[in-house]
């Protein structure tokens, strides 16, 4: 690769950093209060500010056991992610543990938080803001991958346009937080896909995660299209014109950012052996309408070469009225059946005959039974807790249990288990029953 | 206008008694200044900013490099005991006082090695590098410090760096001889610095897989 290819500090300053990031900007994103209002006022998913805390008489006055079981307190204007305190859960009344297995007290809390005051955390030790925040824990698909803390996703953002991602791990070494300094690992990601690409740890390429045999390329993010399009709405939100924009994915909301960086590392290059100066340099002057413009231009600017090899890389599948399933029985094998697709219906159905034959009707497999009005009258149907693979995904859900012997097709999904499905209403000819009647 | 009039005012000044040392200081000043520039911007090494490596350079010249540095050290060693000693023992203090109470070992420490060694220098040096505990620990608590660490040190070669060119005596001589040319040259350095985008070579070991592929 050319050398010019690469962003140094220099450039970095000159070019981007001071060029494009305004002071007002930049106070903004070193401002963790002020981002929050920000992205409020622009409506831009992030984790909520539950108390903020400007003078030492708030942190008497607190009421500290209200407090939920989980959160974090952080300093306003803190460095490096240090002086967050993460609790997980509460252990007693006024006593919580953290995410690094520590026993804290409201006591312990409110010193901190007075630390925090006192600007111990700040940059230039300037008296700063403590305030407590919404705990973001880990998403499913993460949940092999990190130790401990939460992991992130960090986008260069440039002139709406996404530039480069990666993905931080917090290592044990990292003490749980997601910087690479600290022994977090960095994995590159594909623009186009959400698929990561390379990983390294301590600026070292490696390929499995440290002390395991987890191989760290080739994982999917969940969620890519949104994240991409919250990082943008993030960065023009904050009047960055470069930005690194902190994704986290809370299980349950979905992407939210958790910080704004008016100065981003260039660590990220080696994360994706790609050099981020050229990336920047060929957005420089396109014009970019929206956040959803920006993304479509990364996705084909800067897709890597596997990309045509990634099958349905969108967020949303499409399945025909009629698809195979398979469903996982009582003993964790998967069998093969035709479901027919209705999104007339709430909840989905399984035969009982089948129910039975895969052992999931069995007495303490009931969850209960509920009284369902449908096409042929009301009746009480036991429901079941139902897993299977549709379409490559695999979907847990809560399924009623009926007699479907007369009709075509003995399972049937409902709209609740059908997100980010798109139905198409053919049926392939195969998959085609005739009337049993 | 005659061209070497700086020469001619030092020659001037120093004629009507004001010590020789204090221009030949103010002279190098810039040139300390333009040689801690480059080495961020061209080399790499960061160091805290611009001002301590310099006042611990001059430092340096006041006490001598050796005694420099074991104050320095020792300073920097005092304050990390006192901050880990805090915290093992549990004393929850609040930051400003936990800092006096720094300060405050640092200053028995630094009476301490007086009263052993007995040597005499003068308080400037002293407090100039006792104000550095203050940025040390602030970047210990802000970043590792294994950071702290290296910043440290190399803010100590920086400093060493320039000791060399304050003290070197044939540099001395070519600058006080030619006080125009040197100030000159120093000033365009500085603009040329200010408009170089290139890697640093610390970048170029750092990239060097990129560069590579």
């Amino acid at each position: 690769m050319k050398t010019s290819s690469i962003l140094g500090l220099n450039a970095r300053g000159a070019l981007f950093t001071g060029k494009y990031n305004s002071r007002r900007a930049k106070r903004i994103a070193d401002s963790k209060i002020q981002t929050d209002r920000v992205l409020r006022l622009a409506g831009v998913p992030h984790p909520k500010i539950f108390k903020k805390f400007t003078t030492a008489q708030d942190v008497f006055d607190f009421e500290w056991s209200n407090l939920p079981d989980a959160f974090a307190l952080k300093p306003s204007r803190g460095l490096g992610g240090d002086g967050i305190i993460v609790v997980k859960k509460r252990t007693q009344h006024t006593t919580w543990m953290t995410s690094s297995k520590q026993i804290i007290t409201a006591e312990d809390l409110k010193l901190h938080s007075l630390d925090i005051l006192e600007g111990a955390f700040s940059m230039g030790n300037d008296p700063d803001v403590a305030f407590i925040q919404e705990y973001v824990g880990r998403h499913s698909a993460f949940k092999k991958l990190s130790f401990r803390g939460t992991p992130d996703i960090r986008i260069i953002v440039f002139n709406k346009i996404p530039v480069m991602a990666m993905l931080r791990l917090p290592t044990k070494e990292s003490g749980g937080r997601a910087n690479l300094h600290q022994g977090a690992i960095g994995l590159g990601i594909d623009i186009a896909s959400g698929i990561t690409t390379k990983a390294i740890h301590h600026n070292r390429e490696i390929v499995y995660k440290p002390e395991t045999t987890k191989k760290l390329r080739g994982i999917k993010i969940p969620l890519w299209n949104t994240i991409l399009k919250t990082a943008v709405e993030g960065q023009i939100a904050s009047g960055l014109g470069y930005a690194g924009v902190d994704i986290v994915l809370h299980p349950e909301k979905g992407a939210q950012i958790i910080e704004l960086n008016a100065q981003p590392g260039l660590s990220i290059q080696l994360a994706n052996m790609e050099g981020l100066k050229r990336r920047l340099d060929r957005v420089d002057d396109i014009n970019v309408i929206d956040a959803e413009h920006g993304v479509k231009i990364a996705k084909a600017l800067f897709a890597s070469k596997f990309v045509h090899r990634v099958k349905n890389s969108d967020d949303v599948k499409t399945i025909n009225a009629i698809e195979e399933v398979k469903i996982i029985d009582a003993n964790g094998k998967s069998t093969i059946i035709l479901a027919k697709i209705d999104t007339g219906a709430w909840s989905s159905t399984i035969d009982i005959n089948l129910a039975k034959k895969l052992g999931l009707l069995r007495k303490n497999k009931i969850l209960m039974t509920r009284k369902k009005l449908s096409s042929l009258g009301e009746e009480q149907r036991p429901v079941i807790s139902l897993s299977f693979w549709l379409a490559g995904r695999k979907i847990v859900t809560r399924a009623t249990v009926s007699d479907r012997k007369l009709l075509r097709y003995p399972v049937l999904i409902g709209r609740i288990d059908l997100q980010g499905f798109l139905i198409s209403p053919t049926i392939e000819k195969e998959n085609l029953v005739k009337a049993k009647w | 206008m005659d061209i070497f009039f700086l020469r001619h005012a030092i020659l001037d000044s120093i004629a009507s008694g004001v010590p020789e040392n204090t221009i030949i200081l103010l002279l190098l000043l810039p040139i300390i200044a333009t040689v801690i520039a480059a080495s961020r911007t061209i080399i790499g090494i960061r160091g805290f900013g611009i001002f301590l490596p310099a006042a611990l350079s001059i430092t340096f010249v006041a006490i001598g490099p050796l005694l420099g540095i074991i104050l320095f050290i020792a300073i920097v060693v005092i304050s990390t005991v006192v901050r880990i000693v805090t915290r093992k023992l549990k004393l929850k203090l609040q930051y400003l006082p936990r800092m006096a109470l720094i300060l405050w070992f640092v200053s028995l420490g630094i009476l301490a090695i007086i009263f052993t060694t007995h040597i005499n220098f003068s308080i400037f040096p002293v407090l100039v590098l006792t104000l550095l505990v203050e940025d040390f620990t602030k970047i210990q608590l802000g970043k590792s410090f294994k950071t702290a660490l290296t910043l440290t040190s190399q803010t100590l070669i920086l400093a060493l760096v320039s000791y060399v060119f304050l003290t070197y005596a044939p540099f001395q001589k070519l600058v006080l001889l030619n006080p125009e040319i040197a100030m000159i040259t120093t000033f365009v350095i500085d603009i040329m610095l200010g408009k170089y985008l290139g890697l640093r070579f610390m970048e170029y070991y750092r990239f060097r897989k990129l560069i590579r592929s």
